[in-house]
């Protein structure tokens, strides 16, 4: 006969996983028989002589033991009704040990369900927090960001752009975009920032800011611009993006939790690393709505200060949400709304009455220099 | 249903016999090869929702492939998906092993598989997931690793400490805990073995000789950044 195993026994001279056995249950202990070709012998063992506990990887198991030595013996029975059977004929001398096995059994359950509990509370409040102090928490970080990071982290996308792209060494429109930027920066106080500015051969509409300074603009947008002023408040706006640290308040809060991380710890190469490992582009980053926001009222501010006429900002704006259809880059990822307009003009109103200052460029000499626009789709 | 590994190594391949009407499911995509009297189902193991379950949970395939000798005896050949060994184990009813997700690669028709959820602190910090498979039942079990195989043997109350992304399986007597590798924090985490698992015996405990998670991390910066 070869009866099916109901347990598994472990001890000297036994199989790693345990050797399969059969348990029957007398009135005074149990009886192991091996299953199959085990080197298991035949043991018949009283209740007196072992003890018990509960067991296995989810304290679900009966583990019953006995002997010392090179005889000590463990088995662990798993089928529910065969530890039924077993507590009923224990003698009540073993049933105190049962019932800690019971009881740890009942204890490790409740520990489980009191720490899923707590975990999920947890997680749920830690969400919360996260969402209603992300904000705080991503401006903080960058706060601790030394310039020299960021202008490292700039430079390297930069020279990495400016090497695939027709960079325009010198002519009106280099010249006419320095001038601007000196005029600007030389209002900004404290500033930290070693401004760079190159002008791209593209029929693009665009400009963007990389962190630590560096501004590209493209000489679609010159062609695009009526005045030497609507460039000038395109660039106002790029360089605020830069000076508020949006493009590594935007880094930070794509990176996440490492990110934060590896500031803390002053891991400048860790920072460079983690965003080549997420395959980031700092040129395509896109700027949030609020930042969008934060760098037009600054950028307007600046313009004012740098005694350029602002309302060329508003004006370029206006001009491109009319021609919306025209596919414009620079906003496409947030469109030109009435409310952003007003808000611009309110803020112009409430700025001191500056006289503008020209530039000493005349601007269509230097939209000529561009040579013809390119026919747009 | 009578298995073989072939060429044993980095590049095993197993041959399963089936007699006339016996199965074997296999992981999805697992078949190499077979012979022609074998019959190809797909099948959710558990019913719809247990297959759902465990394709959610624990990140297992959806579909068990289920291979079945309709038209008489035939073989199948089965391969897993990464390079490294394979270890064939026999399950009589009792003996049960815990699986992490990708470790399971073919079982006979007895062999019953569930996903089962970890406690939290294993879940949170053992590396594999709040899930793991639960296999138990009688028949032959195949399983692979990444990279060599390795036993442990435990004996009772013997303990054992393994990183817990080197882990494949373990039998379901065996108890562990998640700790720290070194008695500190920043010396847990400087050694880069972070948390480690404790097991208990009496059991065994199947480990892998590559970590698949360092292996990637590693691969990883061979790539190029796609525009």
């Amino acid at each position: 006969m070869n009866p099916t195993p109901n347990a598994l026994c472990f001890g000297n001279g036994l199989p790693g996983a345990g050797a399969p056995c059969h348990v029957t249950l007398s009135a005074d202990g149990l009886t192991m028989a091996a299953v199959g070709g085990s080197p298991l012998l035949e043991e018949a063992i009283a209740f007196t002589a072992m003890s018990v506990e509960a067991g296995g990887l989810d304290h679900d198991q009966l583990v019953v033991s006995w002997g010392v030595g090179a005889s000590a013996r463990t088995l662990y029975l798993k089928d529910p009704a065969l530890i039924i059977a077993f507590r009923r004929a224990a003698p009540s001398a073993l049933m105190a040990h049962l019932e800690r096995a019971a009881e740890q059994v009942r204890r490790a359950r409740h520990s489980h369900r009191a720490l899923w509990g707590s975990a999920v509370g947890l997680v749920v409040g830690l969400g919360l927090m996260l969402w209603l102090g992300s904000d705080l928490i991503v401006e903080w970080a960058v706060a601790r960001i030394p310039v020299q990071w960021e202008q490292k982290l700039g430079e390297t996308v930069y020279q990495d752009f400016l090497s695939k792209e027709a960079v325009l060494k010198e002519g009106p429109a280099v010249s006419a975009v320095q001038e601007m930027t000196q005029r600007m920066t030389a209002k900004i106080p404290n500033n930290p920032y070693t401004f760079q500015v190159s002008v791209v051969q593209s029929p693009v509409v665009n400009a963007f800011a990389l962190p630590g300074g560096y501004v590209v603009v493209f000489t679609g947008l010159m062609k695009k611009a009526e005045s030497g002023e609507e460039v000038a408040g395109v660039l106002s706006h790029e360089l605020n993006h830069v000076l508020q640290r949006h493009g590594m308040e935007r880094l930070v809060k794509m990176m996440g939790l490492a990110a934060v991380v590896s500031i803390l710890v002053g891991d400048q190469q860790g920072l460079i690393g983690l965003a080549r490992q997420l395959g980031l582009e700092l040129a395509t980053l896109k700027f949030g709505r609020e930042q969008e926001t934060e760098a037009d009222v600054t950028g307007i501010r600046l313009l004012s200060d740098a005694r350029i006429a602002p309302d060329g900002m508003i004006r370029f704006f206006e001009r491109l949400s009319e021609k919306d259809k025209e596919r414009v880059e620079l906003f496409s990822s947030h469109p030109m709304s009435a409310a952003r307009a007003e808000r611009l003009k309110a803020e112009l109103a409430a700025l001191p009455k500056q006289t503008p200052e020209p530039f000493t460029f005349e601007w269509k000499g230097v939209q000529d220099s561009l040579g013809a626009s390119e026919p747009t789709k | 249903m009578k298995s073989e590994i072939l060429y044993p190594g980095a590049f095993p391949m197993v041959r399963v016999y089936l007699n006339e009407g016996e199965t074997v499911k296999a992981e999805s995509g697992a078949m190499v090869a077979a012979s022609p009297t074998i019959d190809i189902e797909s099948k959710m193991e558990g019913g719809f929702l247990g297959a759902l379950s465990r394709k959610m949970l624990s990140g297992e395939k959806f579909f068990f492939q289920t291979l079945r000798a309709g038209r008489g005896a035939g073989e199948v050949l089965l391969a897993p998906t990464v390079p490294g060994e394979i270890v064939l184990l026999d399950l009589d009813g009792v003996n049960e092993y815990m699986v992490q997700k990708d470790g399971f690669l073919a079982g006979a028709e007895g062999v019953k598989i569930e996903s089962k959820m970890q406690s939290l602190t294993r879940g949170l910090l053992g590396g594999e997931g709040f899930f793991i498979l639960k296999i138990g039942g009688t028949g032959q079990l195949i399983l692979n690793s990444f990279g060599a195989i390795h036993k442990i043997e435990l004996k009772p109350n013997e303990e054992y400490i393994v990183d817990n992304s080197h882990l494949v399986a373990w039998t379901s007597t065996t108890t562990y805990n998640i700790e720290k590798a070194s008695s500190g924090w920043i010396a847990s985490l400087t050694s880069g073995e972070g948390l480690v698992c404790r097991f208990r015996g009496p059991g065994v405990v199947y480990i892998q000789s590559r970590n698949p998670g360092s292996f990637g991390n590693w691969i990883r910066q061979f790539i190029p950044v796609s525009e």
